[in-house]
């Protein structure tokens, strides 16, 4: 799996309006352009939310589910204007979020190994302070895409 | 705005178990916990509290058919239907399954539930 591959420019916005956690979420997944199947999909995430925040820590949050009303993997990206109370793992604001919809069935449970992949390049991000540099949709893909490259060549 | 039938409100409580019994099964599983989401200790207690108070909610031969299919699919339940063929086992439907979009019918092959995903 190449994440910058299931990335769109259409997807990613980097100048989310900061609001709460609820309504970020929401403006996320109006970019996936899902018409009325977006509320579902959004009180979705919700709940998952409700058990415990998907803020990984150090500005980043990762809001997944699964739903029926995907066939495949789709992931939009945020960053708000300015950092945002997530109720994150280690209590810090977050700026950067990643959202993933997944459909129920998937072989091999490529969800679970994308999630895991997405957290470990989301630590990258923060480890190289990279989280504010990319100033357009393009230049975060080949952001995302050069960390790809770097973990892969350290995994050889 | 027409009013739910009984068989469009059932469907939308399946969904939501199908829902709820991802969630269960992900966070069972030792890589989503490996990964590092944080979850609340009584998380689970709760899911399963939910999923029993939707249970009741769903008539009882539904809820029969939900469980055969899940033993048999695991979470593949739900087939969506594709220019006339169930995407379940890609056989194609009898025509007059077609028109029955508001109703919750199974694939005659598979014996998945059909589901209409909205365009």
């Amino acid at each position: 799996m190449n994440l910058a591959s299931l990335l769109s420019k259409d997807r990613i916005n980097l100048t989310l309006k900061p609001g709460k956690k609820d309504e970020v979420i929401k403006d996320l997944v109006y970019l996936m352009k899902k018409g009325s199947d977006a509320d579902v999909i959004i009180s979705t995430l919700l709940k998952r939310e409700e058990l415990g925040s998907t803020g990984i820590g150090k500005g980043i949050a990762i809001p997944h589910c699964r739903s029926l009303l995907v066939d495949k993997l789709e992931i939009t990206v945020g960053r708000t204007i300015k950092p945002i109370n997530f109720n994150a793992i280690d209590k810090k604001p977050v700026s950067l979020i990643f959202l993933i919809i997944a459909p129920p069935q998937d072989p091999g449970n490529q969800y679970l190994i994308t999630l895991g992949k997405i957290v470990q390049i989301a630590k990258e991000i923060t480890r190289k302070n990279l989280i504010d540099k990319p100033q357009t949709s393009e230049e975060f893909i080949t952001t995302i895409n050069e960390i790809e490259k770097e973990l892969a060549k350290k995994r050889l | 705005m027409a009013k739910a039938t009984e068989d469009e409100i059932n469907i939308e409580l399946l969904n939501l178990l199908l829902d709820l019994d991802n969630l269960i099964a992900d966070m069972a599983e030792p890589i989503y916990k490996k990964i590092g989401f944080q979850i609340e200790d009584d998380a689970t207690l709760s899911l399963m509290r939910k999923r029993n108070e939707l249970m009741q909610k769903i008539p009882r031969e539904l809820r029969e058919l939900y469980e055969r299919l899940k033993k048999r699919y695991h979470r593949a339940i739900f087939a969506t239907v594709e220019e006339g063929f169930c995407r379940g086992c890609f056989q194609k439907l009898p025509t007059e399954l077609l028109t029955k979009t508001k109703e919750i019918i199974t694939c005659p092959n598979c014996g998945r539930i059909i589901y209409w995903q909205k365009k």
